[in-house]
């Protein structure tokens, strides 16, 4: 019972802190909510015992990348404060219908999907030991093929980023 | 989360046990914070060959309340030009995560507030959000110099998160287990610092960063930015920035206790009773709060280029390595004597490398910006 009470108070502050990011007047507001919208997924995942998936969207989502972008803005845009900027320009159509057309596909599959491991509607815990095993051992290939590509990325970024004087 | 309870459920009601539990400990990190001030400023006093404050109380034992009393009945100053909800929220968001870290700490075999499966990942999880704070901070104040120690605290901690995470892998590889009490209560003969010293070297480091405390108190530097992302904050807001900072200083010296000086177990293992536990821990944590205060008294502030070479060229390598090494002797089942060797071997090469490194001359080639031009005098 207390727990569908948290339930339905996150999910509503998840939306509300979402329309927070589409409808906010400067981006930095927007780039804040994101924060507070990504966290509470984080905590639809500790309902759903997946406690792991939650650290992880804390840790990732809430602490890094989102960081990352806030650092992004206040680098390129100095004293934005109390000073709105636009937000939206010609290209605002066709993000409403990408961002449409992909929470229709998001729905339908989420609806249309069979689960495994979810007999009854029940969630079953996942220890962390599976997910290792699963990970590193099932789908090895698939998390070296991936590590490759961040490392490509990161030193591809590096080397945009570097600025050599003599070059 | 899946949560071991300690010991008997006060009341018998979960949820009313976690808040009674959350308030004690609290209450206690209250009351910690305000001696850590003190202290803090009496053993760099003594470093300095001052005698830090003597006039409140017996030998000045009541100043952290003095100065408690004085931020809360200070004026709230708001500047004109800051951006309202962000900057009135950012103390907050510094202040929950240090708060949210305190639930998974074991304290005594049978006292925390929740015994977490997974609690050293949370730890570092959580800790991890109060970036958004300090950003919140620089961003909403409306003040440069805020602006860039918001700037300079995101870049630092987020670089720093790497090698800390990665130590402390290092060792729950050792471990087995994410388990924080699990952790601890498999330390009874040896802590892990005797196994996993080059990990404790990093993780020291990391933390040192993670903490804005000197030598990487770049991001609230007085004498650079004028004190960093809470310039513009004063009164019951500045201190809430202060208790979220001593109260990180104090979850991180509990945390790094637990895993590495072997928290409540080592050396006299379960039979004591929990005061004395509580007792150990306290005293292990002291001790790393002492190395903290020793370091920031000792070391001159790093440069913010030298601060994001040396984690970026040096400690992610090198925990990076560590992982390596670790993930090598336990997939092989080599013997744990020659890890503790090989990482006792790495761990005086890597600080003897910091040594060799800080006392040579430094070189004025490959800096950028107005750096270009420094002129190092001869040592």
């Amino acid at each position: 019972m207390t727990t569908e009470i948290l339930w339905w108070i996150f999910a509503v502050a998840i939306v509300a802190v979402s329309a927070g990011v589409v409808f906010a007047r400067t981006v930095i507001h927007s780039a804040i909510f994101l924060i507070l919208s990504l966290a509470g997924v984080g905590a639809m995942y500790l309902f759903l015992t997946i406690e792991f998936i939650a650290l992880v969207q804390f840790l990732i989502y809430g602490g890094a990348v989102t960081v990352l972008i806030l650092l992004a803005l206040m680098l390129t845009r100095m004293g934005v404060a109390g000073r709105p900027e636009p937000t939206t320009g010609v290209q605002a159509p066709f993000g409403a219908l990408v961002a449409a057309g992909l929470m229709a596909t998001l729905i339908g599959v989420a609806v249309a999907t069979a689960w495994p491991g979810d007999p009854g509607g029940n969630a079953v815990a996942v220890s962390i030991k599976t997910i290792g095993e699963q990970m590193f051992q099932h789908y090895g290939a698939p998390f070296m093929i991936t590590a490759a590509l961040l490392l490509v990325a990161f030193i591809g970024a590096i080397v945009i980023a570097r600025q050599e004087d003599d070059d | 989360m899946t949560d071991l309870p300690f010991g008997e459920v006060f009341f018998g009601l979960s949820w009313l046990d976690a808040i009674i539990r959350i308030v004690i400990v609290v209450l206690v990190m209250t009351l910690v914070v305000v001696y850590l001030t003190y202290g803090e400023r009496k053993v760099v006093a003594r470093f300095q060959m001052r005698l830090g404050p003597t006039r409140t109380g017996p030998a000045g034992l009541l100043q952290g309340f003095a100065d408690a009393i004085k931020l809360l009945i200070k004026e709230d100053v708001r500047p004109r030009n800051a951006d309202r909800w962000v900057f009135e929220f950012a103390p907050y968001l510094t202040f929950i995560p240090v708060f949210l870290v305190l639930v998974a700490l074991p304290f005594a075999q049978d006292w925390g507030v929740r015994n977490l499966a997974l609690g050293m990942f949370f730890v570092f999880a959580v800790l991890g959000l109060n970036i958004v704070g300090v950003l919140m901070a620089g961003l909403g104040s409306g003040n440069k110099y805020a602006l860039l120690g918001g700037v300079r605290a995101a870049a630092q901690m987020i670089s720093y998160e790497i090698p800390l995470v990665v130590a402390l892998l290092a060792v729950a590889m050792v471990a087995g287990t994410l388990d924080l009490n699990a952790i601890v209560s498999m330390q009874d003969s040896r802590p892990f610092i005797l196994i996993q010293p080059l990990a404790f070297v990093i993780f020291v480091t990391a933390m040192l960063s993670e903490l804005h405390r000197a030598p990487f108190d770049i991001p609230v530097a007085e004498s650079e930015i004028v004190g960093g992302y809470f310039v513009e904050y004063s009164g019951i807001r500045w201190s809430m920035f202060q208790l979220a900072e001593y109260a990180a200083l104090w979850a991180f010296s509990i945390f790094g206790s637990a895993i590495f000086l072997g928290g409540w177990q080592f050396p006299f293992g379960d039979d004591w009773g929990w005061g004395w536990q509580l007792v150990l821990t306290l005293i292990k944590s002291l001790i790393m709060i002492m190395l903290i205060f020793w370091v920031r008294a000792t070391l001159p502030r790093l440069r913010m280029d030298q601060l994001m070479s040396f984690c970026w060229k040096a400690l992610i390598e090198v925990s990076f390595a560590l992982l390596l090494v670790n993930g090598l002797f336990l997939f092989y089942e080599w013997p744990q004597e020659i890890l503790a060797i090989v990482n006792w071997v790495g761990a005086i090469l890597f600080l003897g490398g910091i040594y060799l490194r800080a006392a040579r001359k430094p070189s004025t080639k490959n800096l950028v910006g107005s750096y270009k031009h420094a002129e190092v005098p001869n040592p």
